[in-house]
């Protein structure tokens, strides 16, 4: 090899470092600061930086102390994931674009929240396994954490990862591939079998499963059963959940999870505990309706993330937890703060929607975009919108039922279970509640549920004048349809449709 | 393919039609024809009175561009097909509809004939996903409800005694479905799987009692035939919903013999008698229901399933297990990961197959039958 080899190696190496230097300048906050150039917003995006730096700073300097060097450099081996994780300030900066004041503020909170929750929980799966507890995402923690068990959600991980780097399942997609998944299975089982296959995932002595939220996600459970050679506990939500009888029914399988847990566990039910934790959790639940009922003046004083992820982690995930109640309290304050000096969240708001399915994982810039590009303010997703009761906290055999109702009427569960009405009359009633002028559906192109109950939405929507913009996507791989590719659809709609002109890019 | 004569000719006459002869001789004499299209439907129930019960078919679809504008092209064809057929009402005479929604696709199949077709009668059976004492109850609760409807929309006796008489007819079918299956442990069967699979599905597809005539004569034939030859590997299919007995044949061109069925038009598991002798028809219904199907729906059954599986390789003296799923069916799909390992830890070689409901790509179909059994040596 000549030393004119060795320079032009060398030349090559920067010149590809170009491209993720300038994408990391312009998501970090002195690119923030340029392009925002207003000192309040540099503030507080710099504030939520740091902090969310700091947060993991503190993770990473106890795990040292507790665990040593080599305990640390066995936890990042086996949680490899963590490194991606280190991207989460970039994943802020890029659903931050061009907002301002409050809202701005809102997106950077709910970030924060969500790394100090993940950070907390991850603390306890790895100082505490003996009280780890990994279940499915749609049922509640409530039950769990009172028990004194830490809960840990099996398909948690398909959720950020995807948000800090858009690619990064597709390693663990294709190896469930490999396996033997069938290749058009939804990618959030896909990538937790795979996940699990290469030893990537906290392990707990038992596991609770369900039945939700397709089949795909019930399966999942028997493979996990013969990999892990641990007993699965499974709750089964009856398909006629809105019945009374099905309360009672939902009730004993309930009781049947948390004897199977106590024999299991070291976790012993302490009703008390549940009861302040669902107490908690109403309170979360009254501050959140206080936002939604605010969220339907026009121009909206609050939208997208501050509604999408604080729900997403903080209700599914940490309902009750201290840390969800001072979240929400502070969202109400700033959509206060905005309706209050009559502040819209997005500048230009011009249309309102709705998007129905988990919003985009892989391509969480869209929301922004499509807010910069044609004034569309995103005030609701389906993984959010919930009808749940507050929790009667009278008695243990209340406190079960309404947690019960909340899984099997909660969000996800009641539109892929039941007739299609469940579905399509929910995406109406958001329409209205909301004031909305457009309905979005992220079509997953493997949620066989949504396909193929998209016909009658359609035909629905004609009937009502609704404009219904479908984009085709994959939940966790942008291999299936690109990100360019799904922004071409809403163009094309927007243009063609909507007939409205871009007022940014 | 040259159609085969004899009674195996009139299986196949059967099954050629959505409503064959049998179901418009039936229906011509005052009988109402009760449409299914789930293994969770139970049948003795939809065979009271002037009931009988048709599991739906669509014999001979060629394109499914309705189905598809409204269920996508990302949902399983059998569904599809169905969908399409009652768009081109070719389930005239039927004048009830039961859906059991064991999938996604089951339960958006109805919600669209529902929206497009808006039949008099349907109703929907919901059957918990795990079987214990609670949800056993739930389905008996489950089955009164549909007992109740049927009686109030079409008039029939629907009493434990009717209830009673139809199970017994059931158990008389399943007698004789079982004596011609268990012919197919001999050594030298004297039927071939698509042979066996034929008469079947025309017995699935025709009220029970017209066919069951049908059905004798063809046991004491086949129970007087020599066998039908040294084979090459003696084979079991495992899977979903399998409608075409040429799938079957197709498999045993390579040399090979199904002498198993384990999938949800099949007769192992799903032809078991019902116990008539308890106080409660619904409820000795319902323990029927959980106890003979054996679909990857039912979450807590992996090791029943697996273990049923493995018991009828050794009873059968089976050498090789086929698994066939229905492409884009998430049950079967997940299920095949485990399942497989599981019974290649077990010895047993396993080919898996994704196909479509209706019988395409054959030559494919035989090149990979034909390695499965080059790879067991056979």
């Amino acid at each position: 090899m000549t030393v004119h080899d060795i320079a032009a190696r060398i030349k090559s190496r920067f010149i590809g470092l170009k491209e993720p230097a300038g994408y990391s300048f312009h998501n970090s906050i002195a690119g923030f600061a340029l392009e925002s150039r207003r000192p309040g917003d540099i503030l507080i995006y710099a504030k939520y930086w740091l902090l969310i730096w700091g947060s993991i700073l503190k993770f990473g300097g106890r795990l040292l102390l507790k665990k040593g060097p080599v305990g640390t450099i066995r936890v990042l081996v086996n949680y490899s994931w963590l490194f991606p994780l280190l991207r989460i300030t970039q994943f802020m900066s890029r659903i931050s674009h061009g907002r301002k004041g409050a809202y701005l503020e809102s997106t950077c909170l709910v970030t924060h929240a969500m790394v100090v929750g993940l950070l907390q929980t991850l603390e306890k799966a790895i100082y505490d396994p003996e009280h780890l507890l990994v279940q499915s995402y749609m049922l509640p923690t409530e039950i769990g954490r009172a028990m004194g068990l830490n809960v840990w959600f099996l398909e948690l991980l398909g959720i950020p990862l995807p948000f800090v780097k858009h690619d990064y399942m597709d390693k663990y997609i294709d190896e469930a591939e490999n396996l033997g998944i069938n290749p058009d299975a939804c990618s959030s089982p896909k990538s937790v079998m795979g996940m699990a296959s290469k030893g990537k995932l906290p392990k707990s002595s038992v596991v609770v499963g369900t039945n939700l939220p397709c089949e795909a996600g019930a399966g999942v459970y028997s493979y996990i059963q013969q990999k892990w050679g641990v007993p699965v506990y499974r709750l089964d939500v009856p398909t006629k959940f809105y019945e009374e009888r099905a309360d009672k029914l939902f009730v004993e399988d309930l009781k049947g999870m948390i004897a199977f847990l106590e024999k299991h566990t070291p976790g012993r039910m302490e009703w008390d505990r549940l009861r302040d934790i669902c107490t908690a959790r109403n309170r979360m639940m009254e501050l959140e309706l206080e936002l939604w009922d605010m969220m339907r003046a026009r121009p909206a004083p609050l939208a997208a993330e501050a509604v999408f992820l604080s729900h997403l982690f903080h209700f599914y995930w940490l309902p009750g937890d201290p840390l969800g109640v001072r979240l929400f309290e502070k969202l109400v304050n700033l959509a206060k703060e905005n309706l209050r000096t009559k502040t819209p969240a997005v500048e230009n708001e011009r249309h309102r929607a709705v998007v129905w399915n988990p919003p985009f994982p892989h391509y969480t810039d869209l929301v922004n975009i499509l807010e910069r590009r044609y004034g569309i303010t995103c005030l609701m997703d389906s993984m959010s919108y919930h009808h749940h009761p507050f929790i009667d906290t009278s008695t243990p055999e209340t406190m079960l039922r309404d947690l019960g109702n909340i899984i099997m009427q909660g969000p996800m569960v009641r539109h892929t279970r039941g007739p299609v009405e469940n579905f399509t009359d929910d995406i109406f009633r958001a329409y209205k509640q909301f004031d909305l002028d457009m309905i979005i559906v992220a079509n997953h192109m493997s949620c066989k549920n949504s396909h193929s109950a998209i016909g009658i939405l359609r035909e629905k929507c004609r009937k009502e004048s609704i404009p219904l913009l479908v984009v085709d996507y994959d939940l966790m791989d942008a291999r299936i349809v690109s990100q360019d590719n799904m922004l071409q659809q809403v163009d094309h709609f927007m243009e063609n449709v909507m007939k409205a002109q871009r007022i940014g890019h | 393919m040259k159609k085969p004569t004899g009674i195996v000719g009139e299986f196949y006459d059967l099954l050629e039609s959505p409503q064959n002869s049998l179901v418009e001789l039936a229906a011509s004499q005052g009988r109402i024809p009760v449409a299914y299209s789930c293994s969770f439907v139970p049948e003795p129930l939809l065979m009271a009175d002037r009931l009988f019960p048709l599991r739906l078919h669509a014999p001979g679809v060629a394109g499914t561009e309705i189905a598809d504008n409204y269920m996508s092209l990302y949902i399983c064809s059998y569904t599809r097909s169905i969908l399409e057929f009652a768009f081109d009402d070719r389930y005239d005479l039927v004048q009830g509809w039961v859906c059991v929604p064991s999938c996604a696709h089951m339960q958006r199949l109805f919600d669209n004939l529902r929206y497009l077709k808006n039949p008099a009668f349907t109703h929907t059976i919901d059957v918990p996903q795990k079987a214990t004492p609670h949800t056993t109850a739930w389905l008996a609760e489950e089955l009164a409800i549909l007992r109740d409807r049927i009686t109030e929309h079409f008039g029939v006796d629907m009493s434990d005694a009717s209830l009673r008489k139809a199970m017994n007819e059931w158990n008389e079918f399943v007698r004789e479905i079982k004596a011609v299956g268990d012919l197919r442990k001999k050594e030298n069967p004297p039927l071939t799987g698509a042979e066996f699979h034929a008469m079947l599905m025309a017995a699935l597809v025709s009220p029970k009692d017209l066919i069951l005539p049908l059905i004798r004569k063809f046991r004491e034939e086949v129970e007087h035939r020599p066998g039908t030859g040294n084979h090459r590997a003696r084979l079991m299919v495992v899977g979903g919903h399998l409608q075409d007995p040429e799938f079957i044949r197709v498999i045993e061109s390579q040399g090979g013999i199904v002498v198993a069925d384990r999938f949800c038009t099949g007769s192992i598991a799903e032809m078991m008698p019902v116990d008539v002798n308890g106080s409660d028809p619904v409820m000795a219904l319902a323990e029927h229901t959980f106890r003979k199907t054996l679909c990857p729906r039912m979450m807590e059954d992996f090791d029943r399933r697996l273990n049923m599986i493995i018991d009828t390789v050794r009873e059968y003296r089976v050498d090789g297990v086929v698994l066939e799923v229905i492409k884009f069916c998430d049950h079967w799909g997940l299920e095949a990961v485990p399942l497989v390992e599981a019974l290649r830890k077990e010895g047993i070689p396993v080919l898996r197959l994704e196909r479509e409901y209706r019988l395409s790509s054959e030559g494919q179909l035989s090149t990979r039958v034909q390695a499965f059994l080059e790879s067991m040596g056979k």
